[in-house]
C-alpha cells in the first residue's frame, strides 16, 4: 500500500460525510414541507454506507489476505419516521379538521447527525494528514536539511 | 646469462588504454540511458503530470466545475509529495556527484 491509497481512504470516507450533510441539510430543510416531490409526503433520508473493496488495493488484499478499501455509499433511504400532525386550519394543504402533516423529522436527531457528519470528516482528514506526514518524515530519511 | 623481457606489472592489462576508455564510456552511455537515465526521465514527467493535474483540479475548482473540495487538495498534497520526492532525489544524485568530484586522484 502507497501513501496515495491511504489518501484515496481518506478521500472517499470524506466523500461519503459531506454527502451525510447534504442529506441532513435536505431533511432540516424539509422539516415544514407540506408536500413531497412526487405528491407523497417527503420522508427524512438516511444515508447507508459500505465498505468498498477498492480494485486498486487488490496488491494489498493479496499480500494480507483481508480485503481493504474505503467506503461507498449503498443508497440514501427514506426512514419510516412518522410524521408530525399540526393544526393550521388556514393552511391550503389542511384537512377537513384544520389539521397539517409535516415530515416527522426530529431538529435534536439531525443537529445530532450535522455534527456526527463534521466530526467524521475532522476525523479522515487527520488520518489523511498522518499518512502524509508519515511520507515526509520517511523523506527525511538521511537528509542534511 | 639472459635478461627476460619485463613484463607488465599487472597495474595494465595487455590492451591499449583507449580502447579500454571507449569500451568503458559506451558501457556506463548505454547502461545510463538504460536505466537511471530512463527511469529518472520518466519519474520527472510522472511528477510534472501530477502537477499539471493538480493544476487543473485547481483551475476547474476555481471555476466552479469541481464537486469536492477535498479531491482538490488531495491532488495538491499528492503532487507536493511527488514533488518532494523528485527534490530528495536531486539532493542524492547531486551529493553523490560532488562527492565524485571531490575525490583526491
Amino acid at each position: 500500500m502507497d501513501y496515495y491509497t491511504a489518501f484515496a481512504i481518506s478521500g472517499s470516507g470524506m466523500a461519503v460525510e459531506k454527502l451525510r450533510l447534504d442529506v441532513t441539510a435536505v431533511n432540516i430543510a424539509n422539516a415544514n414541507s407540506s408536500r413531497g416531490a412526487d405528491g407523497t409526503l417527503y420522508r427524512p433520508l438516511r444515508v447507508v454506507t459500505s465498505m468498498r473493496v477498492d480494485p486498486r488495493f487488490e496488491d494489498a488484499l493479496r499480500a494480507y489476505g483481508v480485503p481493504l478499501g474505503g467506503v461507498q455509499v449503498d443508497e440514501i433511504r427514506p426512514t419510516d419516521a412518522p410524521p408530525r400532525v399540526l393544526y393550521e386550519p388556514g393552511h391550503p394543504d389542511a384537512d377537513d379538521r384544520g389539521y397539517v402533516t409535516v415530515p416527522g423529522i426530529n431538529p435534536v436527531t439531525e443537529m445530532v447527525s450535522l455534527m456526527v457528519a463534521t466530526r467524521s470528516y475532522q476525523a479522515n482528514v487527520v488520518a489523511l494528514n498522518a499518512a502524509k506526514f508519515m511520507a515526509q518524515r520517511a523523506l527525511e530519511i538521511g537528509g542534511t536539511r | 646469462m639472459s635478461i627476460s623481457e619485463i613484463a607488465g606489472v599487472g597495474f595494465l592489462p595487455s590492451q591499449s588504454l583507449e580502447a579500454i576508455e571507449s569500451r568503458a564510456q559506451a558501457a556506463t552511455q548505454t547502461a545510463a540511458q538504460a536505466d537511471f537515465s530512463s527511469w529518472l526521465g520518466s519519474g520527472i514527467d510522472k511528477v510534472n503530470e501530477q502537477v499539471l493535474a493538480a493544476d487543473k483540479q485547481v483551475r476547474d475548482l476555481a471555476l466552479g466545475r469541481t464537486q469536492n473540495l477535498h479531491e482538490v487538495m488531495i491532488a495538491l498534497e499528492e503532487a507536493k509529495l511527488s514533488l518532494s520526492l523528485m527534490v530528495q532525489i536531486r539532493n542524492r544524485a547531486l551529493e553523490a556527484y560532488q562527492d565524485i568530484l571531490k575525490m583526491q586522484i
